[in-house]
């Protein structure tokens, strides 16, 4: 280890202060505004810790007990927004979609993802570089048509539609992920294989598979955590309560000006759970790739 | 002799038919392998590009019903004041964002790269920002920004550094620094890591020798570490442009692309133009025009990758 002047020391002490401020911050912020009553939030000169820290906002989401501080200043009763209690349900939908998602994008992923890294075929080139260039068009030149082919095939506010829409999204991801991991496998245990008469499919099944769990584990979490996140689509093709997903959920909520803060924090703690379980195996997994296709 | 060779010539026109049999076997296993991906993104991709190209090219109207029209949906939104605001809006994001993404992501890879009691933290930090879905991102923000009662206002007030709160969100240049920061703050974490990825595969050897040439460390970050981490740089650089052009969560529940139109980026434009004023024609034309951009920016990141960096040596 190279020995460091004290200005070096302090110019990465201010900086690691910096870097842990801006990454941290706002959700110290996020999580101080939740457990604050309406009123000391909307007061001025702020007075964010005349309470102790109040947990009404959480009761409110899950059973609909309207807080004690709201029934206190009635004229910030009407604040309450009914979609609050919409989140748990949210929640729901988006986790039985990023589940499907997940499954159907490893599957159809995989297939193509053995091809692509073991088999020569015609247009082998041609149809890898369509498929990961198909993701770069952006989302927003996108949405029209597939909100008019949703419309026409009748599957507006379903599950279904957005099913299918987010397994296209996060398939190029998938295919690509799982043929640079699959090409890490030594290619003699398949020859081995096909010499016993394995088919293709066989060998990916019983071989490739089971040797490839970490990867498979990581992209299928990566796939979860893009559906689970995604806004746009969401917003055009979910626009009924019972379908709605979370970031559709909490983006709307905030632009309706009638919002209680308190409550929006709240639902925003609640509805990153489970993103952020999911997030240190998934970040462990690309990580990991990363640094070990860079030294490759 | 004769007895010899004609077995021999046999066995192998048995060998080649073999082979010929087995890559025809091959090849038909991977196209079949690969259709249902193919045919599902094709169905995605290729049809809803016609049908964008298509309805650019038609009017829709209840009364008047469904004309050809050809470009006059492109002449309205290209020479449209809004639409020429709204690009104008996207390039001066995009040109003030990426620049500072992908120097605050070189500094930051450097300082995570040094070893330093919290490292692990920080790094384990960095991931929440990423992880957490961009219409958050904007609500998060936007609760830190906010005119009346946000974090950072009764933060400085309380600090006694301001005597009235700013407002951030319905002042134009300012929503504009605050939605940058929200899309630094959520795209930061990738930058970073990919470039950090990229310092770590600099070989120790180039900074001791550098080291023993007396370069300091200000000319061995010119002389070593940029020329490593160029590759990385360029398709990061190119990678946040797209993600730029891409921005529409952040704004919608950030501002709303307000205060007017300050924050009213392409997309956001795009989506208000067909969902909001249901006018199909001129959001497909819009659409048309920037897919075609973004396939300009995708011709230059093929161009930046080298030649069968993903597929391997034998495509």
């Amino acid at each position: 280890m190279r020995r460091r002047s004290p200005a070096q020391r302090a110019l990465i002490a201010a900086g690691a202060v910096l870097l842990a401020l801006f990454w941290f911050g706002p959700f110290v912020l996020v999580g101080i505004g939740s457990v604050i009553p309406e009123g000391n939030l909307l007061s001025f000169p702020p007075r964010w810790f005349a309470n102790p820290p109040f947990l009404g906002n959480y009761r409110y989401i899950f059973t609909g007990e309207i807080p004690q501080t709201y029934l206190e200043r009635g004229a910030l009763r009407s604040m309450i927004s009914q979609e609050v209690r919409l989140v748990p349900r949210a929640m729901l939908n988006s986790v039985l979609i990023a589940t499907a998602v997940m499954f159907s994008s490893l599957t159809l992923g995989s297939l193509a993802a053995y091809a692509y890294a073991r088999l020569r075929f015609p247009g082998r080139a041609a149809t890898f570089n369509f498929i990961l260039v198909s993701r770069l068009i952006p989302t927003v030149a996108l949405a029209i048509p597939y909100y008019a082919i949703v419309l026409r095939l009748g599957l507006l506010n379903t599950h279904w539609a957005l099913i299918a829409i987010y397994t296209v999204l996060t398939l190029p991801f998938s295919i690509l992920v799982l043929t640079l991991y699959f090409r890490t496998i030594p290619a003699e245990i398949d020859e081995a294989a096909q010499v016993e008469g394995a088919s293709s499919l066989q060998v990916l099944r019983h071989i490739t598979l089971p040797l490839s769990l970490p990867s498979l584990v990581g992209t299928g979490l990566f796939t979860f955590m893009l559906a689970y996140s995604e806004f746009l689509f969401g917003l055009l093709i979910s626009t009924s309560a019972s379908t709605r997903t979370l970031p559709v959920t909490l983006g709307t909520l905030s632009t309706n000006p009638d919002v209680a803060w308190g409550l929006m924090m709240a639902s925003i703690v609640v509805g990153s759970v489970p993103t952020l379980i999911l997030v240190i195996p998934v970040w462990r997994f690309m990580v990991r790739g990363l640094m070990s296709g860079a030294v490759h | 002799m004769g007895d010899t060779t004609a077995p021999r010539g046999e066995a192998q026109a048995l060998a080649v038919e073999q082979r010929w049999s087995y890559r025809w076997r091959v090849a038909r296993s991977g196209a079949l392998m690969t259709l249902p991906a193919l045919l599902v993104i094709a169905l995605f991709t290729i049809y809803p590009f016609w049908y964008a190209l298509n309805e650019s090219l038609h009017l829709s109207s209840p009364i008047l019903g469904r004309r050809f029209v050809g470009l006059d949906n492109f002449r309205n939104v290209i020479t449209s004041p809004y639409f020429l605001d709204a690009a104008r809006t996207t390039l001066i994001f995009a040109a003030i964002a990426v620049p500072v993404l992908v120097v605050l992501g070189v500094l930051v890879a450097l300082l995570l790269n040094e070893r330093f009691p919290g490292n692990t933290l920080l790094r384990a930090g960095m991931l929440l920002p990423w992880a957490i879905p961009a219409s958050v991102v904007g609500v998060i923000w936007k609760w830190v920004f906010l005119d009346s009662w946000g974090a950072l206002n009764a933060g400085l007030y309380s600090l006694g550094l301001i005597d009235n709160y700013i407002s951030w969100l319905t002042t134009p240049w300012l929503a504009r620094f605050a939605v940058i920061v929200a899309f630094t703050w959520s795209q930061l974490p990738l930058v970073a890591i990919l470039l950090l990825a990229a310092l770590q595969a600099i070989p120790d050897e180039l900074y001791e020798a550098a080291a023993i040439d007396g370069a300091s460390a200000v000319s061995r970050f010119w002389a070593v570490t940029l020329p490593g981490i160029r590759p990385m740089l360029v398709i990061v650089t190119l990678y946040e442009i797209l993600m730029a052009l891409n921005v529409f969560d952040i704004t919608y529940a950030m501002t709303g692309g307000g205060p007017g139109t300050a924050t009213s980026l392409l997309t956001y434009y795009i989506w208000a133009e067909t969902f909001k004023m249901l006018n199909f024609g001129n959001g497909a034309a819009l659409a048309v025009v920037i897919a075609l951009l973004a396939l300009a920016f995708i011709a230059a990141i093929v161009r930046a990758l080298p030649k069968e960096a993903l597929l391997g040596e034998h495509a």
